[in-house]
């Protein structure tokens, strides 16, 4: 999978989970501080994260992705590089 | 005391210092009275008065003892006491030596009082069914037995025999302990007063018993108004608490204005601005804000929000609604949850919920708003670091001092109660997970909506804490095993469990005592078999549960290890032992590191937005890290971080230990 196509299902699933428009999410947003996601908000958003990519994360590793470039970074990490 | 008639030159003397008696035959002194410390005294009835020399501080100052403008009817006065200035009388009261009693409007007590003694409160349930006997020796799993096992008439009707059996051996008249103070009160009536009680500045006191010791003095004070009560030692009441049929356990802290009827206050509870109504709190249970109402329900180690609150009456048959918040549960600012409701153990309640919430098998939740919607996020609590706090601060501001704690409480958030739950709502979970299609964005539970995602991160989350639980038991006992025998079959022998318990995966919460449920039905089937013969024997059946709590929670680990991972605890070979130690380290490891996360996020971008008012960014950096520090510095976060290095030494320290033992 590229790194665009990660992005792009990062980002649409960020929208759909806090209920944005996709077009408002931007690589550069952080979770909590732009996109208001707060920590029920960020578990909702690993657990969609895992099944939009079909995997299971390690939660600690999961739970310290602060961005949306991060999370773009995280799963690229796991689906590309291991 | 050897007291002695006076003869007509002493009642010459105490008539020229003001004094008078309905009759001074019946007056008597101690030989050592100095009778110009008795002034303005009027005596009725049969007073006795004790050695009166020496001094006694009161307000900061050291006064003569003695009696000075004071009526006294019908008293036993003990030696070193000073009664002064009392505004009507002081009747038919045993006063203990090194008393002081100044500036008070009055002490009356009649016949045989009860001393709020046998007092009914309605708990629980306000609309009554659940009637709880308030007596001296009531403790928090007593009340419990009383008030929640009425599926056990028969158990309930003996319970309260034997309490009223324990009232009529212990009625006596009213008395003033030993060194206790009542300074500047209005009036007393029908209480009594134990050793070393501080009441100062009281406004009504009617028909109840202050339990105080020299270890730990209880203290009433400005302001409080108290009808039907008992209040137990190292209590502290205070600045106009107003208490109508309330009994306050040992070390509970009140006042601020609070306001309870019909509740049940046990050990190291703590109360202020907001209002109890028909509350049995449990221990620990604390409300410090205004408009916070806790209202017919059991509640224990409970923290409420401020303008948390409950309803109970739905307008049609009655208040005859009760709620469940098990133990360890908080609620945030101005919740609202409709009764009946049962909140798992360790949740925590955000927002306004008007469907009934059942969910004890779903412990260690969130439960909150969203949109109008009440939703639980299972097992978010695990990976708080308020969690891990509440854990670690109960046992150590356990604030009793009195010789006897009559409560006895378990104070591990991690017990065969809480890890039991977890097994179930984490089965519960999974088999959802499994029956719900992808398409369907969420499930009803308990009258919750769960995200469907969630279903099984909650499950996983629930399977992390259960393996870190049980791995850890078995591996902290193998060690204690290998250090006593190096002989691996000696050791894993000595892990077998006796089987002493049929159905060790069972247990219950007594409030504050976690035992197994058929303890607990044993101690039911000798109360009602009358094998308990007294409340004394129930207290040391209760006592035997406590002691016995470590064994049985031994008995369950071997049980679930079993049914868990397929093999008993003494079965473990090197092997499986070493895969065990990493089982614990692996789950230990993740949820450690989660809550520390969960901690770094106080110094997250989001938690500055206050500082620096007006100020630049490196201002409002430098204002943040004045007042908060910063990770590096905080307290809570080091030490979790300390933790992290522990546990990787325990697991490096067992792993060698098994190895070591495997090449022997």
């Amino acid at each position: 999978m590229t790194r665009q196509e990660i992005a792009d299902r990062v980002i649409n699933t960020t929208a759909r989970e806090l209920k944005m428009n996709a077009s408002d999410i931007h690589e550069t947003d952080s979770f909590a501080e732009d996109l208001g996601a707060d920590s029920l908000k960020s578990i909702e958003l690993v657990a969609a994260f895992e099944e939009e990519f079909d995997l299971s994360v390690v939660e600690e590793d999961a739970l310290k992705v602060q961005s949306v470039a991060g999370a773009i970074e995280f799963f690229d990490s796991l689906i590309n590089h291991q | 005391m050897d007291s002695l008639h006076l003869d007509q030159s002493q009642i010459t003397v105490l008539e020229q210092q003001g004094c008078s008696a309905s009759d001074w035959q019946t007056v008597t002194l101690s030989p050592q009275c100095i009778l110009s410390r008795i002034r303005n005294a009027a005596f009725s009835g049969t007073v006795e008065i004790g050695d009166n020399t020496g001094v006694i501080r009161v307000d900061g100052m050291e006064f003569d003892c003695g009696i000075y403008h004071a009526a006294i009817t019908d008293c036993t006065i003990g030696d070193h006491v000073r009664i002064a200035n009392v505004g009507s009388v002081v009747a038919r009261y045993v006063v203990g030596d090194n008393v002081a009693i100044e500036n008070t409007a009055a002490l009356i007590a009649d016949i045989d009082p009860a001393c709020g003694n046998g007092v009914e409160l309605d708990v629980v349930n306000e609309a009554g069914g659940r009637g709880t006997v308030i007596f001296n020796e009531l403790s928090a799993h007593t009340a419990y037995m009383q008030a929640l096992m009425r599926h056990n008439p028969e158990c309930t009707r003996r319970l309260s025999s034997l309490i009223l059996a324990a009232l009529r051996a212990t009625a006596r008249g009213a008395r003033i302990g030993s060194h206790a103070r009542i300074v500047h009160c209005g009036v007393i009536r029908n209480v009594d007063v134990g050793p070393y009680a501080f009441l100062h500045g009281t406004q009504y006191l009617e028909n109840g018993s202050i339990l105080s010791c020299a270890e730990h003095p209880t203290e009433i004070g400005e302001g409080v108004q108290a009808r039907s009560f008992i209040i137990a030692e190292g209590a502290k009441i205070e600045s106009g608490a107003i208490l109508d049929k309330v009994y306050c356990g040992q070390a509970v802290k009140m006042g601020k204005q609070f306001s309870a009827e019909n509740s049940l206050f046990f050990a190291n509870c703590e109360a202020y601005h907001g209002e109890a109504v028909s509350l049995f709190a449990g221990p620990y249970t604390v409300t410090h804000h205004k408009s916070t109402l806790l209202i017919a329900g059991l509640f224990s180690f409970f923290n409420a929000g401020s303008g948390s609150n409950q309803s109970n009456h739905m307008y049609k048959l009655g208040p005859v609604h009760q709620g469940v918040f098990e133990r360890g549960c908080k609620t945030g600012s101005f919740s609202y949850v409709l009764l009946e409701s049962r909140i798992g153990a360790f949740s925590v309640v955000i927002g306004k919920h008007y469907s009934n919430i059942n969910t004890p098998n779903l412990p260690f939740s969130y439960i909150h708003e969203d949109e109008g919607a009440s939703k639980l996020i299972p097992g978010m609590t695990l990976f708080s670091v308020g969690t891990v706090r509440d854990g670690e601060k109960w046992p150590k501001r356990d604030n009793r001092k009195a010789p006897v704690k009559r409560d006895l409480l378990c104070f591990d958030v991690f017990s065969p109660y809480t890890v039991e739950k977890m097994r179930r709502g984490r089965d519960e979970l999974l088999a959802l997970a499994e029956s719900t299609p992808k398409e369907k964005p969420f499930v009803t539970y308990g009258g919750l909506q769960i995200n469907r995602l969630l279903l099984r991160k909650g499950a996983k989350y629930y399977s992390m804490a259960i393996a870190r639980y049980l791995n850890e038991k078995v591996s902290e006992r193998l060690m204690n095993a290998l250090a006593h025998s190096s002989d691996w079959a000696v050791a894993t022998a000595s892990l077998s469990s006796d089987g002493l318990l049929q159905h060790p995966d069972e247990w219950t919460d007594l409030c504050g005592l976690l035992t197994p449920r058929e303890r607990l039905a044993a101690l039911e089937a000798m109360i009602t078999s009358n094998a308990c013969e007294s409340i004394d024997d129930v207290n040391r059946e209760l006592g035997a549960m406590y002691d016995a709590y470590r064994a049985d929670e031994w008995r369950y680990v071997c049980d679930v290890f079993r049914k868990e991972y397929g093999i008993e605890p003494a079965a473990l070979t090197h092997e499986k032992a070493l895969a065990a130690v990493e089982e614990w380290k692996r789950s230990a490891s993740s949820l450690h590191a989660m809550i520390l996360e969960d901690a770094k996020r106080e110094f997250a971008a989001f938690a500055k937005i206050g500082y620096g008012i007006d100020r630049n960014e490196e201002e409002r950096e430098r204002d943040f890290l004045s007042v908060r520090g910063s990770s590096e510095t905080n307290s809570v976060v080091q030490k979790l971080v300390n933790e992290e290095k522990e546990l990787e030494q325990r697991y490096q320290q067992y792993s060698s230990i098994i190895l070591t033992n495997r090449k022997e």
